[in-house]
C-alpha cells in the first residue's frame, strides 16, 4: 500500500509575518557599526526604529502604538537597511542611496569609467587609502550603493 | 477602443460639464508635456538631477507653486532609462495626480492610509511631504500591482510605509487612521488621448460596475478614519458617475463634510447636479480638473472629514 505523502499547506500566522522590533540595545549596536564604518551618526535615524527577520534589519518608523499595525497581514515594513552576513553586517545598497550622503568616511569615489567597469565585471582591483571592509560607491556626487575593499580589490554589491 | 473621431460621439455627453469643449477635443491630440517629482528624501541637491539630466540634451524648468516638481522637454525624454531614475531621484508622473496628496495634507507623525496604493505615485509622494515620518499603510488588492509598489517605495528610499494586500472594501478595523487616500479604480477618462496608432488609449471597463466599488471603498475608508480626520476621495475620469455622486453616496450614508481646498491648478466646482439628480449643495467644494486647463490627466478631487 502506497503511503500518501501528507499534503504542506503553508500556514500564515499573524505573528510570523510581522518582523521582530529589535531592543533597543541591538538597534544600538546596528548603528554603532554604521557610525564607526561610515560616520554617520546615530541622530541620522532618530525616529525610526529597527525591526528584524531572520537575517535581515528593516528602517521603519516608530510608529505612536505598535500593537494595531502588528494585526494587520503586511507584505514588506520599512526599508530594507542592513544584513547580517556571518558575523558581520553588512550595509544595504538601498539604505546607502538613501543616507550615504551623510557619511564622511570608507567612500570610494569612481569616475563613470570606473564605475560602468566594476558593474560590468563585479569585481576590480583597485588601491586606496581605506581600512578593509564595507565601503560607500559614489560617481559625480551621487551614491550607488555597497561595495567590499578587500586585498586591493573591490567588489560591487551594487543592484 | 474609442478612436479619435469617435471621440466627438464620446464625450458629448459632458459636453455641458466640460469648458471649452471644442478645445478639449483638440488637445486629446497632443502629446501630454513631461513631468517628474524630484524625490528629496534621496537627492537633497536638486542640481544633481538638473545638471545631470541637462547633460543628456533635455531641458529642464521648475513648476510654479508645486514645489519638487519639474518639466522636461522633448516630451519623449525616456526619464525611465536615466541613472537619476535608476537612483530613485526622480519619479515621473503627471501635475494632476500630485493634486489628491496636496488636499490630503499628510503631516509627520500622522497615521496614514493610502488604499488604492500600486504602483505608488501617491505613497511616495505623501513619503516626501512628511519627511518620511509619517506611518503610511500602503494597500492594494492586487499582489502584482503591488510588486511595482515595494520596487517604487525601494527605489525612492523610503521607510515609513508598510504594504499590505487587502480587497479594500475589506480592510480591517482597528487602526485610528488620521487620514485616509482614496484614488480609486475609475474608467480613466481623464487619460483619454490620441495614441501612436492615432486612437485614443481607452480600454473600457466592460461589466465592471465601478461606481458601485467606488462607493464600497470610499464608505470604507470613510468608517476606517477616526473622527475628525480626512479622507480625499480621488479620480482620474469625467464622469460625474464615479466622481460626485460616489461622493453623495458618501454624504447620505455618514455624517461627513466636504472642505474647500485651494488647488495650484486651473479646477472648477464640483456638480451639484447631474442628469436630472440634485445633489448635495456641499458638493460644489469638490474639485474638477480638465486636461485642456491644465495640460495634464483629467481629475476630480474631494476632500472629506468625518464629522461623527
Amino acid at each position: 500500500m502506497v503511503k500518501r505523502k501528507k499534503a504542506r499547506r503553508k500556514k500564515i500566522h499573524q505573528q510570523a509575518v510581522w518582523p521582530r522590533v529589535v531592543s533597543l540595545e541591538e538597534r544600538d549596536k546596528v548603528l554603532s557599526f554604521w557610525e564607526e564604518r561610515f560616520g554617520i551618526p546615530k541622530t541620522a535615524f532618530d525616529g525610526y526604529v529597527l525591526l528584524s527577520t531572520s537575517k535581515n534589519y528593516w528602517l521603519f518608523v516608530e510608529p505612536p502604538d505598535f500593537k494595531p499595525l502588528q494585526g494587520l497581514r503586511v507584505q514588506t515594513v520599512g526599508l530594507l537597511f542592513t544584513r547580517r552576513v556571518s558575523r558581520f553586517l553588512k550595509p544595504t545598497s538601498t539604505a546607502l542611496q538613501r543616507f550615504g550622503s551623510l557619511a564622511t568616511k570608507n567612500i570610494v569615489e569612481l569616475s563613470p569609467a570606473e564605475l560602468d567597469r566594476l558593474r560590468r565585471q563585479r569585481k576590480m582591483s583597485y588601491q586606496a587609502d581605506l581600512s578593509e571592509g564595507y565601503v560607500i560607491i559614489k560617481c559625480a556626487g551621487k551614491v550607488w550603493g555597497c561595495g567590499l575593499y578587500v586585498s586591493g580589490r573591490l567588489i560591487s554589491f551594487l543592484p | 477602443m474609442v478612436t479619435l473621431t469617435e471621440a466627438p460621439r464620446y464625450f458629448s455627453r459632458y459636453r455641458r460639464i466640460i469648458p471649452d469643449f471644442s478645445d478639449f477635443l483638440a488637445h486629446l491630440r497632443q502629446d501630454l508635456p513631461l513631468y517628474f517629482r524630484l524625490n528629496n528624501l534621496k537627492c537633497p541637491d536638486p542640481s544633481l538631477v538638473i545638471e545631470g539630466l541637462e547633460r543628456q540634451g533635455v531641458k529642464i524648468r521648475p513648476v510654479e507653486h508645486m514645489p519638487l516638481f519639474y518639466r522636461v522637454e522633448p516630451r519623449d525624454f525616456p526619464l525611465g532609462n536615466t541613472e537619476e531614475y535608476y537612483l530613485g531621484y526622480i519619479y515621473p508622473m503627471t501635475l494632476n495626480s500630485a493634486l489628491p496628496v496636496l488636499a490630503l495634507d499628510p503631516k509627520p507623525g500622522e497615521q496614514i492610509l493610502d488604499l488604492c496604493a500600486a504602483p505608488g505615485s501617491k505613497t511616495t509622494q505623501i513619503a516626501q511631504l512628511t519627511g518620511d515620518k509619517a506611518v503610511i499603510v500602503a494597500n492594494d488588492r492586487r499582489l502584482d500591482r503591488l510588486t511595482a509598489l515595494v520596487a517604487n517605495l525601494k527605489r525612492l528610499g523610503v521607510a515609513s510605509a508598510l504594504t499590505t494586500v487587502y480587497r479594500g472594501e475589506e480592510f480591517p478595523f482597528g487602526i485610528p487612521f488620521d487620514k485616509v487616500l482614496v484614488d480609486a479604480p475609475c474608467s480613466g477618462e481623464g487619460r483619454y488621448r490620441q495614441g501612436y496608432e492615432g486612437e485614443l488609449l481607452y480600454q473600457k471597463e466592460g461589466h465592471t460596475n465601478l461606481p458601485a466599488i467606488q462607493k464600497g471603498l470610499l464608505l470604507r475608508a470613510f468608517d476606517l478614519v477616526k473622527v475628525g480626520g480626512v479622507v480625499v476621495y480621488s479620480t482620474c475620469t469625467i464622469n460625474p458617475d464615479e466622481n460626485e455622486l460616489v461622493v453623495d453616496y458618501l454624504l447620505r450614508k455618514r455624517q461627513a463634510k466636504i472642505v474647500a481646498q485651494q488647488y495650484p491648478q486651473k479646477h472648477h466646482e464640483g456638480l451639484t447636479e447631474w442628469e436630472g439628480k440634485i445633489l448635495h449643495p456641499d458638493l460644489r467644494y469638490t474639485a474638477r480638473f480638465f486636461p485642456h486647463e491644465t495640460e495634464s490627466v483629467g481629475f476630480f478631487v474631494a476632500k472629506i472629514q468625518r464629522l461623527v
